[in-house]
């Protein structure tokens, strides 16, 4: 017990590091993969063919791989089999390619979930908006769109909480963020090995967040209570 | 399942930059190194050869510091890069990083897959057992009975698997010494200078001792197949032995006496 | 003078004719009520008028002006279709009423957002959403709905809903205002309410274009009915004639059912 009080200092220091980079890997992710997820899930149902079909298949192998193998892939990928590393080996690199990875992944995972948040509007809120002499921007923007928030918020607080333990994966790449951090005093880091406790630790970081993160999406969900 | 996995993608990019790298032109590595400036080294975190000391954010240790000094010697930067270490010939290979330079055992599967350095460092696999029970077992033939366990593709699994003893392979050599102390195994195989620092008094496992010596084998510096930076490097491990610049850092990271001699 | 004039609308969707050459007319400050069996084109015929469907075929005129002709493509242009629409009201079967507005709101809505396109808007805006908020508010209490004013959709019955829903389209004042089976997705004892705030803009003089299953509604409160069978209008006349000495087998058939 003693001798945890004497690591404390250390190992909060190194998990305070590597949850840094769990929560910019977190927010980054989210910052693109909301609009991009939009402009997916309208080009999905375009009315361009082949653009609907590109992102259709995109989507199907996104969502019907492991994002583990996509980490791989794109870090690997370039440098092994082109001969050109485009990340590069550092720790920017590492987190630019992980970004890459996890903004694509969760574009397609958040484009499935506004295409069925927009088709679950009734048709007839179009038409009556239509009929009421709206333009179908003001349609968009005035009626339809808090329905779809609506409808959106709670499939898409799943992802979020999922997004959070999620982003372990791109340890797998060396992205050094908090569980790396954690666990690297098992092996032997700083002068402390053997030692699972800050493991445990790590976990309680995860919990106070996503315990935050619920609450806030818990409250953004109350206040669209309002209408049905 | 993940490992298998990640075998399976590494098994595939293998054949295809191997194949691919029939066709690329052969350059020169310690040119590509130098013309961008930075030597990047692929690490784990390894003390006494790579590691942080507390509260510090450099990379020191017997390899880091030879690290440095050959950067120096080259004129350019060292960055050090901690690595997944089941990934270090995709790393490699895929430019990510220029060397492997983390007290690597020059197995077969290492030197046929990256172009190695000499070996510059004596290691051996070494048994662990709870220090209670460490007089029972001082030989070979006391260890049949008991369940190990080793690091998956380590230099330590091929040996308990040469002997053939039970054993569970598990992720890294930090976990099959939490497997002894858990009890959850009988015994570990690890590097011997790796129980020379993690094990025993005024560590984290005061509880284990190291015992048999299964073998005996060197550490090496890894880089991309074919790199004339393996030949650099063996130059200027001559030089810095001759220099005796080589053995002040061994004995100020205490491992003087594994330090092979180079000419 | 009619104020409204439909001439040879045709229209099929996917080979299948829906509506078969209708034309008809309608005064100002007329009922005209429109029935027959699910299927015949009713909901069709008022989509048309509505540009919610474009027909095939056909001109439609309102107070002498050419909203739409087939044979003139200026008059199909996408950018007008929004302000042609304004002559047209719509009440719906299902309401449509806006789930995140309240009842006051779903009546300002359309009329504050057309009000923003006027030149002076900026600097009357108070004045401007003093005056449309006023409106709203008469034409609630018209519908006996004062109280109501602050509900959302999900706290009203429906029959309170489409009462809001008759307002909410009457606050632009269209010159036509049309239902589209205005009670049937009500249960039978709030029927009465919504036909009776119907019945009560007939008195006033409003030109109304009324699809209904109601057919002693559509007697009492009609100037005009049209019987339509199968895309085509098959009887037309004042309620006395269609009702009471129909010509055509088929509308006695289909009345029958309906007096049994």
């Amino acid at each position: 017990m003693e001798q945890i009080m004497e690591q404390m200092p250390v190992v909060l220091h190194s998990l305070n590091i590597g949850f840094i980079q769990t929560l910019k890997l977190f927010f980054v992710t989210l910052i693109g993969a909301f609009p991009l997820g939009l402009l997916m899930s309208i080009g999905s149902t375009s009315r361009i063919k082949p653009l609907s079909w590109f992102i259709k298949l995109l989507i199907w192998i996104i969502r019907g791989t492991p994002l583990m193998i996509q980490l791989l892939i794109i870090y690997y990928f370039p440098g092994l089999v082109l001969h050109n590393p485009i990340w590069g080996g550092g720790e920017t690199g590492r987190f630019l390619a992980a970004s890459f990875s996890f903004i694509l992944n969760y574009s397609c995972y958040f484009s499935e979930i506004y295409r069925g948040g927009i088709q679950g509007v009734p048709v007839g809120q179009e038409e009556a908006g239509l009929v009421l002499g709206m333009t179908k921007t003001q349609i968009f923007f005035k009626i339809k769109l808090l329905q779809v928030i609506k409808r959106i918020v709670p499939p898409m607080s799943n992802e979020i909480i999922t997004l959070v333990k999620d982003t372990s994966l791109a340890r797998i790449i060396a992205l050094q963020e908090i569980i790396w951090a954690g666990q690297a005093f098992m092996k032997g880091s700083q002068g402390i090995s053997g030692a699972i406790w800050p493991l445990f630790f790590t976990a309680v970081y995860y919990l106070i967040f996503n315990g935050i993160l619920t609450l806030l999406l818990g409250r953004l969900e109350k206040k669209l209570d309002y209408f049905r | 399942m993940k490992r298998k996995m990640i075998s399976m993608f590494l098994a595939a990019a293998m054949v295809v930059s191997v194949t691919a790298s029939v066709f690329a032109a052969e350059e020169s590595d310690k040119a590509y190194v130098q013309d961008k400036g930075t030597l990047v080294i692929g690490i784990t975190d390894f003390a006494p050869m790579d590691y942080k000391e507390e509260g510090s954010d450099e990379w020191v240790g017997f390899d880091a510091d030879m690290a440095k000094a050959f950067g120096k010697s080259l004129g350019v930067e060292v960055e050090f890069v901690e690595i997944d270490w089941d990934n270090k010939i995709m790393e490699l290979d895929g430019k990510t990083i220029d060397c492997v330079w983390n007290g690597m055992t020059l197995t077969d599967e290492v030197t046929s897959s990256m172009e190695c350095s000499n070996a510059y460092c004596k290691n051996a696999q070494v048994v662990v057992v709870p220090s209670d029970k460490a007089e029972e077992y001082q030989d070979t033939d006391s260890l049949s009975g008991l369940t190990f366990a080793v690091e998956a593709g380590s230099a330590g699994e091929a040996e308990v698997s040469n002997l053939g003893l039970e054993y569970t392979p598990v992720k890294a050599q930090a976990d099959a010494l939490m497997e002894v102390s858990a009890y959850t195994s009988d015994a570990a195989v690890i590097d011997l200078l790796m129980a020379a620092a993690m094990i025993g008094e005024g560590t984290g496992y005061e509880g284990l001792t190291h015992t048999v010596e299964l073998n005996s084998e060197e550490y090496g510096v890894g880089f991309r197949k074919g790199s004339d930076l393996a030949e650099a490097l063996n130059e200027f491990f001559v030089t810095s032995y001759e220099d005796g610049s080589m053995m002040e850092c061994a004995e100020k990271y205490g491992v003087q006496d594994a330090v092979v001699e180079q000419k | 003078m009619a104020i409204l004039e439909v001439e040879h609308i045709c229209k099929s969707f996917n080979r299948t004719e829906i509506l078969k050459d209708i034309s008809f007319s309608l005064e100002k400050g007329q009922v005209l009520s429109i029935i027959g069996s699910s299927g015949s084109g009713k909901t069709t015929l008022l989509r048309c008028l509505n540009f919610l469907e474009q027909p095939d075929r056909g001109v439609i005129r309102v107070g002498g002006e050419t909203l739409f002709d087939s044979e003139d493509s200026s008059t199909q242009k996408e950018s007008a279709i929004r302000k042609k629409r304004l002559h047209f009201g719509m009440v719906f079967q299902s309401f449509n009423l806006f789930p995140q507005y309240t009842a006051l709101e779903n009546v300002m809505l359309a009329r504050e957002l057309l009000a923003r396109e006027q030149k002076d808007y900026k600097n009357r805006k108070k004045d401007i959403q003093e005056e449309i908020r006023i409106q709203a508010e008469g034409l609630l209490e018209q519908m006996g709905l004062s109280n109501r004013k602050e509900n959302y959709p999900h706290q009203l019955s429906g029959g309170q809903c489409q009462r809001v829903a008759i307002a909410r389209a009457l606050a632009l004042s269209p010159d036509i205002l049309c239902f589209d089976e205005p009670t049937s997705a009500l249960d039978p004892e709030l029927t009465g309410e919504v036909l009776k705030v119907i019945k009560e803009l007939a008195d006033k003089k409003t030109t109304m274009l009324i699809v209904t299953h109601e057919m002693a509604f559509a007697r009492d409160v009609a100037n005009q009915v049209i019987f339509m069978d199968d895309g085509s209008i098959l009887e037309q006349g004042d309620p006395i004639q269609v009702f009471q000495h129909p010509r055509e087998e088929r509308t006695k058939q289909f009345l029958s059912r309906y007096t049994q």
